[in-house]
């Protein structure tokens, strides 16, 4: 390994023709991290990596790698390795010749190249597949092959775009699991892109929230979901997403509705409207709560998904596994303090 | 379940009698040339009679021996062929790929060339080539050739290029194998298919061309299928050497299709990327 693999994006701009698809990132993803880069589809996250990558050229800003300029730099010259949604096996290759390829683009010797196939292909699991030909795998080898192509060569950054959502359900949790043990014992800085909240949860060390062409959060999975600083950071984090419920704050109390809730800090004297966020896990049954009518419930097995209706809100919270709520009637539901998260309701911003 | 016997049997029916339509000829053609003259001529046909190898021994080895026609179409079609193909494949690669200023221009371009009518420029062509005196050469024909087949060959390889998704190359140049290496190494086999097409349609056109060569060609260069006009004459039409050479003539085509046919078995990047093959 070349260098340690400081990666960094300095208000880089990109545009398609008129469409502005990053509008001023800045990104420090710092040596060894595995770092996720998390958002809806068509937020720019996809461009992002592409952009690290060397795929894309920027309009503004510029692109470091360990200090060095690359902003201008070609794929080939920047030691970053890929793993494409599709994978891109070379199709005509046999799995050896696919993972042995970048050695032989840069020269290095066979008897060379034969070992650190064959060690990449062990670390991934499919050394007894090294004859076949991509055709001939099941989908979670070939995203192995392309995984073993990537770390042949020991890059200084790995970059992954949605390396599992080809995989189904279960495999993708294994090779979850899999890929953060491969990263770690690697210790190489890794970007990962995806949509989905769960998979950047946890497997990444720190992650960025994509919205709308911009860095919206960035920070450990925990503090990203503990402290959202905006409601749609709040509602895109978590299954189900956070309640937003319309209140009423003043000094240390929070009306919603015609139900005072007392908050844990002085938000100050002037009343003034917010909007009012609390994770569906947070709230419990308790006589003195917020009214709310059943209109729905639904088992999980280990836990209760109830759909309430509070005023003209649907809510949705999670409930322990034996509450039994009958649809159609009333109850009474609260939370602690700490767990408002409280917005503004012009600029969505936390409070 | 009957109902797919039903369509398998008239799918089959169909494809049998298309079958016969296709091959009756040439396999008229080829009995004909083991015929003797007085056969042929016989009325009605017979089926059955004598077979002799005298129409191929005389079309090869007598008199009027096609063998030097055979080899001037073979440099005609060799010549354009690799021409063509050394022209057309990076052409085609860029069209398909990449950024060019007027890319949709040069496209249409390419392919309004075709729509031009060849009886229309035989005769300015000819004017031309007497004057520069490339009549009855190699390089003239083939030039010819070049102006047809080019724009053809590109213009069919480009949807090949354009089938073979970006990330192939992208891959390819994160492994720093560069521009080059990754047209080699990585786009060009994944290509084969439709290389081997266009390669077959640009030998097959330059080796049946007639009207081009029977205009600007001449005791030099003369292909087998203005060659085997010497068969027909005034006085009578020798078909059984006619059918001979014609078979002859009609081999290297066969050859190349049968050598060829494995490169065009489609399929080739089944799994490669998600979503399986191309049809």
């Amino acid at each position: 390994m070349s260098a340690a693999g400081r990666m960094s994006l300095r208000n880089v701009v990109k545009r398609y023709g008129t469409f502005t698809a990053l509008r001023g990132i800045t990104l420090d993803i710092e040596p060894g991290e595995f770092f996720a880069l998390l958002g809806p589809s068509g937020s720019g996250k996809t461009t992002t990596l592409r952009i690290l990558a060397g795929l894309e050229t920027v309009d503004e800003g510029t692109v470091m790698l360990d200090d060095a300029d690359v902003t201008h730099s070609e794929p080939g010259e920047r030691d970053v390795a890929m793993v494409f949604q599709s994978y891109a096996l070379y199709p005509h290759m046999t799995v050896y010749d696919n993972i042995a390829f970048p050695l032989k683009m840069v020269g290095m010797k066979k008897a060379e190249i034969g070992a650190a196939v064959r060690a990449a292909a062990a670390k991934v699991h499919i050394d007894h597949l090294l004859d076949r030909r991509p055709g001939q795998l099941s989908g979670g080898q070939q995203q192995r092959c392309a995984l073993a192509r990537a770390i042949v060569r020991q890059p200084r950054l790995f970059l992954l775009d949605e390396p599992l959502s080809n995989l189904d359900a279960k495999l993708r949790l294994e090779t979850r699991v899999e890929l953060k043990k491969l990263q770690r014992s690697l210790g190489v800085t890794t970007a990962y892109v995806t949509h989905d909240q769960e998979e950047a949860m946890t497997i990444a060390d720190r992650l960025a929230v994509f919205m709308d062409g911009n860095i919206v959060q960035v920070g450990t999975p925990e503090t990203v979901f503990a402290r959202p600083n905006s409601i749609e950071v709040a509602t895109f984090l978590g299954n189900p997403p956070m309640n937003l419920l319309p209140g009423v704050l003043c000094g240390r109390a929070l009306r919603v509705g015609q139900h005072a809730v007392a908050l844990a800090h002085d938000y100050g004297s002037t009343e003034r409207p917010v909007m009012l966020g609390v994770r569906p896990g947070a709230f419990r049954i308790d006589g003195a709560g917020i009214p709310a009518q059943v209109d729905l419930t639904e088992q999980l097995g280990d836990s209760v998904i109830a759909d309430l209706r509070v005023a003209d809100t649907l809510i949705r919270v999670r409930l322990p596994e034996r509450t039994r709520l009958a649809e159609g009637t009333q109850v009474r539901v609260t939370f602690d303090a700490e767990d408002a998260h409280l917005f503004d309701p012009e600029t969505h911003a936390r409070l | 379940m009957k109902r797919s016997t039903i369509r398998t049997v008239v799918a089959l029916a169909v494809a049998m009698v298309l079958l016969l339509v296709w091959a009756f000829p040439i396999i008229w053609g080829l009995i004909t040339s083991f015929k003797t003259e007085r056969d042929v001529l016989a009325y009605p046909p017979t089926v059955v009679f004598h077979p002799t190898l005298s129409n191929y021994w005389d079309v090869l080895f007598g008199a009027t021996s096609i063998l030097p026609n055979f080899t001037s179409s073979i440099i005609l079609a060799g010549a354009t062929t690799v021409l063509t193909m050394l022209l057309a494949v990076p052409a085609a690669y860029a069209l398909a790929r990449l950024a060019l200023p007027a890319k949709r221009a040069t496209g249409f371009y390419v392919l309004i060339t075709q729509m031009l009518p060849p009886v229309g420029l035989v005769i300015p062509y000819y004017l031309v080539f007497s004057r520069i005196g490339w009549l009855d050469t190699y390089r003239g024909l083939v030039l010819i050739y070049l102006t047809f087949s080019l724009p053809f060959a590109i213009w069919l390889m480009v949807s090949y290029f354009e089938d073979i998704p970006h990330e192939m190359e992208e891959a390819a140049l994160l492994d720093r194998a560069g521009r080059w290496r990754a047209l080699w190494h990585v786009i060009l086999p994944q290509a084969r298919g439709g290389i081997a097409v266009t390669l077959i349609f640009v030998f097959l056109n330059a080796w049946n061309e007639f009207l081009f060569a029977v205009v600007l060609g001449g005791n030099t260069v003369r292909p087998v299928t203005v060659a085997m006009f010497n068969y027909i004459s005034v006085e009578q039409t020798l078909w059984g050497k006619l059918a001979a050479a014609a078979m002859i003539a009609m081999l290297p085509v066969i050859l190349l299709g049968l050598v060829a046919q494995k490169h065009i078995v489609k399929g080739l990047t089944v799994g490669a990327v998600k979503g399986g093959g191309r049809r």
